[in-house]
């Protein structure tokens, strides 16, 4: 650095090639994306060159380059975390641009059961067992005298025509 | 990779020899030395107050004007050091006017106890306030423009210590140029503005001493 404070070139070229390479692992640790690192190696190159004139010869070179380089990381930082809370969308606003209430639903129990009793005698009876009173399908295929997948098939169609009559 | 290639050799041809900034300890010495001599002329122009040989018979009032001086060193040396990337390394000394505040915060409180019965306070308010920051103005322009020269990594802290310590100069000149004894008037009217300034100067450190 002496070397390149006194204007030699090529020395000073050097030194940069070598506080690049020194720096690359320091920010690719702290930045997600490589180019990413690359701008902002390139802003703290030209930190350094602005500064230079602020180095102490008689004092280590590690301490002065990374006090620079942490400075530009955490500059860079605070203006990306801004930048991305400037184009964040208000959830107040999101919900007003939202079609309809996902959450809300005209479809009461009362509904449902109505449906249910519409169904056909041995459906609606297996639905009754199975969501009422919270028999599990083996055990209504005992109480029913059926097998148990006939149960499923049965549990299954009536749930099919159930959704299309409530979809209406 | 290029890039970087590219903008080394282009930093590199743009290397011409520059001058070494100063040693911090010279710096704060030369700030030191311009405020002393303003503070001076300040006196020499304004005049010292009538009773000063009467004052300065007196230890709280000396402790207090040696506290105020020591703050304005430390704030000097401190900004000084904050003008440099790394603070020449020497971060501790940075924190100097941490020192120097509790020690001066403990001075008032100790001479506000010994002001029995309370000296009378004056008739004039802000008044005080208003004349310690024109007074102040000069030498925290001057601070602020040597240390825009540098390259400040703590700019809110650096702005702050700046304005403290050209605050301080300020305060120093009116102690010692107006009849007051009243130790409540002077923290509320010079000491507490001289902190709000503090505050005020993490702002304009920002606006100022960015680069």
């Amino acid at each position: 650095m002496r070397q390149s404070l006194a204007g030699d070139q090529r020395a000073y070229a050097e030194l940069l090639r070598e506080t690049s390479r020194m720096l690359r692992p320091f920010l690719a640790r702290r930045l997600s994306f490589e180019s990413e690192v690359e701008d902002l190696l390139q802003e703290i190159l030209i930190s350094i060159h602005k500064a230079r004139h602020t180095y102490d010869g008689n004092r280590p070179y590690k301490p002065w380059v990374y006090a620079i380089a942490k400075f530009r990381l955490q500059d860079y930082l605070r203006a990306h975390y801004a930048d991305q809370l400037r184009h964040a969308v208000e959830w107040s606003e999101l919900e007003e641009s939202l079609p309809e209430h996902v959450t809300e639903t005209a479809i009461s129990y009362e509904s449902i059961s109505a449906e249910v009793q519409k169904l056909p005698e041995k459906q609606a009876t297996i639905l009754q067992l199975m969501h009422q009173e919270g028999y599990t399908a083996k055990e209504v295929a005992e109480k029913m005298g059926m097998n148990e997948s006939a149960v499923k098939v049965a549990a299954h169609r009536a749930y099919k025509i159930l959704r299309s009559k409530l979809e209406r | 990779m290029e890039n970087i290639d590219d903008l080394i050799n282009k930093l590199a041809q743009d290397a011409a020899p520059v001058k070494q900034a100063s040693h911090p300890y010279m710096l704060s010495l030369k700030w030191m030395g311009a405020a002393l001599a303003y503070l001076v002329f300040s006196l020499i122009f304004s005049g010292l107050r009538p009773d000063i040989g009467l004052k300065l018979q007196q230890p709280w009032f000396v402790i207090e004007m040696v506290m105020l001086a020591s703050i304005f060193v430390a704030t000097s040396l401190s900004a000084a050091l904050l003008s440099f990337p790394d603070m020449h390394q020497m971060r501790r000394l940075v924190l100097a006017p941490v020192v120097t505040f509790a020690l001066f915060v403990l001075v008032i409180f100790l001479a506000w106890q010994a002001d029995s019965p309370p000296a009378p306070l004056p008739v004039h308010s802000f008044e005080c306030t208003i004349s310690i920051t024109l007074v102040s103005l000069l030498p925290a322009v001057w601070t602020f423009y040597a240390m825009r020269k540098f390259a400040s990594t703590h700019y809110h802290w650096a702005g702050s210590i700046a304005l403290l310590s050209a605050f301080s100069v300020g305060a120093l000149w009116l102690r010692l140029h107006e009849v007051n004894d009243s130790i409540m008037h002077v923290v509320e009217w010079h000491y507490l503005p001289m902190i709000a300034c503090g505050i005020l100067g993490l702002w304009l450190g920002k606006k100022i001493l960015k680069w």
